[in-house]
């Protein structure tokens, strides 16, 4: 019996030991050979990260400096908007409240308040919790930020219902909020002066503009039908149906605009949702087909796409968040069907948000393009309309950009900060 | 006890049956389905079911039940990720420190379960939420990506899907299938032909006998949640290579498909029987609904609905077959 167990442990401990063997040396064989120059600077990027974590401090003054330096007398980003020519009436102190600091997404939000309070002469002080998930911190440090009688309050709220007693406390006490990244649609009546969040609608429009400019002429000499594929990761969450419906209708625009007859099909929500499709799915031009998995999971999402990327006239397809854009390169490690030259055949695949897998196939040409969101130009935003609303002037919402990222700007001085790892 | 070995077999081929007429169905509705390449992408995520499937059937059977495999599944990977990703260790250390994350967990679950005598259910739950906090918390709550399969220390890939060539001509050759043959080979000796096995349904059929025939069940009770433990390890690897990011917070819920293609392969919820091949062929029916069902394009809520479907149906195959146990004086 022992004799049996010891043989049988010893054989796959031999087969384990022959395929470890196999995979190593293949792996280094693959590393010396391939990957251009780009997608090795990707790792190296966010290897990085956790290094400046470490200095949050000394990291934000680095960049400071460098943004100040960038943006010396570029007043381009206020140009058109209420902030046009606006002065701080006194040296505000006002306090702000992320929704963590791990991520890089908030690291460039913290950039963009460095370059509002350095142009501005307003100084701030910023928290927020370990995590996303730690809402009850947050409110903690909400209240205790309101306490402190600051001259306005920057809020992005881990969970919209948890702030709305803190929201009111802050109305009492006379501290106006601006919400960024996230809008609280139930906040009590004048607590929050403003909120600076992405236009999801113009998010998703842009990934359609792009997408097009790289298949339309395929889409002109088409024979057949031909298909576009858009996989959200969900049909409630407001933001998702923006950007989703974003992208479908001017889609539908264009399309439409070169003479060609388009059809929507597949998740009912988006379907119905839809406005100015004029074909129907058996005879149109164009076929726009949106996919939802049934559970917000990347393996959901990859199905999905898979779905969608293994029809035989499928031309493009858009991931319209960093789960569902992750999903479409994970279908494609198996497809291998993505790539830039649509008229040669490839699949043009458009994200959005960032993420270094995202940015590596970018980079590494897979995929075509992507829609990152600017927490940099909402937290400049932000405290604009902070000193705004302190001077006792009304604000209006923002609505911020989405932009249009790929192999060429991706390293822009205007793009790159907002290209979390 | 012959009766019952018997009744196991049936499910089994009747499982198997199934699952051939679910891909026959797919095929003939579908014929993007019918691609190889859709079969290697849900290979791609039968991966760490198995895997999950293959080390829960263990406490299954012995009566219990491992809720902490899907969020540990998650934690671990996220803790070796981290180590490669951000800490730039080779990726073998990241793939050991997995694995052994996952022992220790399982055997904490087999002590929480065997000494302290928790409910299985409560144990393993509570395991469940702490692995999730822990996995964020080893992550600094970052999302960790491994390394690419074009990346250096990305060969670990290469275990579950060698890939030859590059961009449209590339191919890919689900490997991990000779893998996971080879694991599921030695778990069906260990479950039927060592003590580790043999006690484990013992344990399941009737403890206190098995206690009174002078078997030292604590130990072996430990055991059984430890192999799930260390099955979530293994898991933790394949997702690893599957899921281009690691997400804080996720897994809960991964456990359920591993769970539930165990029951679907027979294992009885009750405990005393079940078999490693039964809990393979189980799994593949839930892979093939996950897969499938969006291939023929039915909406996303019908996809978990027929799934909870086909699981009551497992269940009552179970509950049918303990009844009859019970009426044979069994």
């Amino acid at each position: 019996m022992k004799k049996k167990v010891v043989s049988v442990l010893l054989s796959a401990a031999m087969v384990a030991s022959l395929l470890a063997g196999c995979g190593s040396s293949g792996g280094s064989s693959a590393a010396s050979s391939s990957a251009p120059a780009a997608s090795e600077a990707a790792p190296a990027a966010s290897e990085a990260a956790p290094a400046s974590e470490a200095a949050p401090a000394s990291e934000a003054a680095s960049t400071e400096a460098a943004a100040a330096g960038a943006h010396a007398g570029d007043d381009d980003k206020l140009t058109g908007t209420e902030f046009e020519g606006l002065k701080a009436n006194e040296a505000y102190n006002f306090a702000v409240v992320v929704k963590s600091f791990q991520s890089t997404y908030w690291q460039a939000a913290i950039k963009g308040m460095d370059m509002a309070a350095g142009e501005l002469g307003v100084t701030y002080d910023a928290q927020g919790p370990n995590s996303e998930s730690d809402i009850a911190d947050q409110v903690n440090m909400l209240n205790s930020a309101i306490t402190g009688g600051p001259a306005g309050i920057g809020l992005a709220a881990c969970d919209t219902t948890s702030v709305l007693d803190s929201l009111q406390d802050a109305k009492d006490a006379n501290v106006p909020v601006v919400c960024f990244d996230t809008g609280v649609a139930d906040a009590p009546d004048g607590s929050v002066v403003a909120t600076v969040a992405t236009d999801n609608t113009q998010a998703g429009e842009v990934a359609a503009e792009h997408m097009y400019e790289a298949v339309k002429d395929v889409i002109a000499s088409a024979e057949g039908q031909v298909r576009i594929g858009e996989v959200n990761q969900d049909a409630t969450a407001l933001n998702i149906q923006q950007r989703g419906l974003g992208f479908i209708n001017k889609m539908i625009e264009l399309v439409k605009a070169d003479g060609k007859t388009v059809a929507v099909t597949g998740n009912e929500f988006y379907v119905n949702a839809a406005e100015g499709a004029d074909g129907d799915e058996s005879s149109a031009d164009v076929i726009i087909e949106v996919a939802v998995p049934a559970q917000t999971t990347v393996e959901l999402c990859t199905t999905e796409a898979s779905t969608i990327l293994s029809k035989e006239d499928c031309i493009a397809i858009f991931g319209s968040n960093q789960t569902s854009a992750e999903g479409l390169l994970a279908a494609n490690s198996n497809l291998n069907l993505l790539g830039s030259d649509a008229a040669g055949g490839d699949v043009i695949g458009v994200g959005f948000d960032a993420g270094s897998v995202i940015k590596g196939a970018i980079a590494d040409g897979t995929m075509y393009g992507a829609v990152t969101q600017s927490p940099l130009m909402m937290g400049y935003y932000m405290i604009y309309a902070l000193t705004k609303a302190a001077n006792g002037d009304s604000v209006t919402d923002l609505p911020t950009d989405g932009y249009w990222y790929n192999a060429e700007n991706m390293n822009d001085a205007e793009i790159a900060p907002n290209l979390y790892d | 006890m012959e009766n019952k070995k018997k009744f196991v077999l049936e499910q089994k081929w009747i499982v198997l049956i199934i699952v051939i007429l679910l891909y026959g169905f797919f095929s003939i509705v579908s014929k993007e389905f019918h691609k190889t390449s859709t079969m290697v992408m849900m290979l791609d995520s039968t991966y760490y079911v198995l895997l999950m499937a293959i080390g829960v059937t263990f406490p299954l059977i012995t009566g219990g039940v491992d809720l902490s495999i899907g969020t540990g599944m998650v934690c671990y990977a996220l803790t070796g990720g981290y180590l490669v990703k951000f800490l730039g260790l080779p990726s073998w250390v990241g793939m050991l420190v997995a694995v052994l994350f996952g022992l220790i967990v399982g055997i904490w679950n087999g002590c929480l379960v065997s000494i302290l005598g928790l409910p299985p259910f409560l144990a393993t739950l509570c395991s469940c939420m702490i692995t999730r906090g822990l996995g964020s918390m080893m992550a600094h709550n970052f999302a960790v990506p491994w390394p690419g399969v074009k990346e250096p220390g990305g060969w670990f890939h290469r275990i579950f899907k060698y890939t030859i060539g590059s961009g449209r001509k590339a191919s890919n050759y689900p490997v991990g299938v000779l893998v996971l043959a080879v694991v599921i080979i030695i778990m069906i000796f260990v479950l039927n032909h060592t003590r580790i096995g043999r006690y484990t349904i013992a344990i399941g059929s009737n403890k206190e006998a098995t206690r009174l025939s002078g078997v030292n069940v604590k130990i072996y009770h430990i055991a059984a949640y430890t192999i799930s433990g260390l099955f979530a390890g293994l898991a933790s690897v394949a997702y690893a290579a599957a899921v281009p990011t690691i997400q804080p917070g996720t897994g809960a819920g991964l456990e359920l498909d591993a769970i539930g293609g165990a029951i679907v392969g027979g294992v009885s919820a009750a405990g005393g029987y079940g078999s490693v091949e039964g809990t393979l062929i189980g799994v593949f029916v839930i892979q093939l609904l996950k897969t499938g069902l969006p291939f023929i394009g039915l909406e996303a809520n019908w996809q978990q609905i027929i799934t909870g479907l086909v699981l009551i149906g497992a269940v009552i195959v179970d509950v049918l077959k303990q009844r009859k146990a019970a009426l044979a004086g069994d």
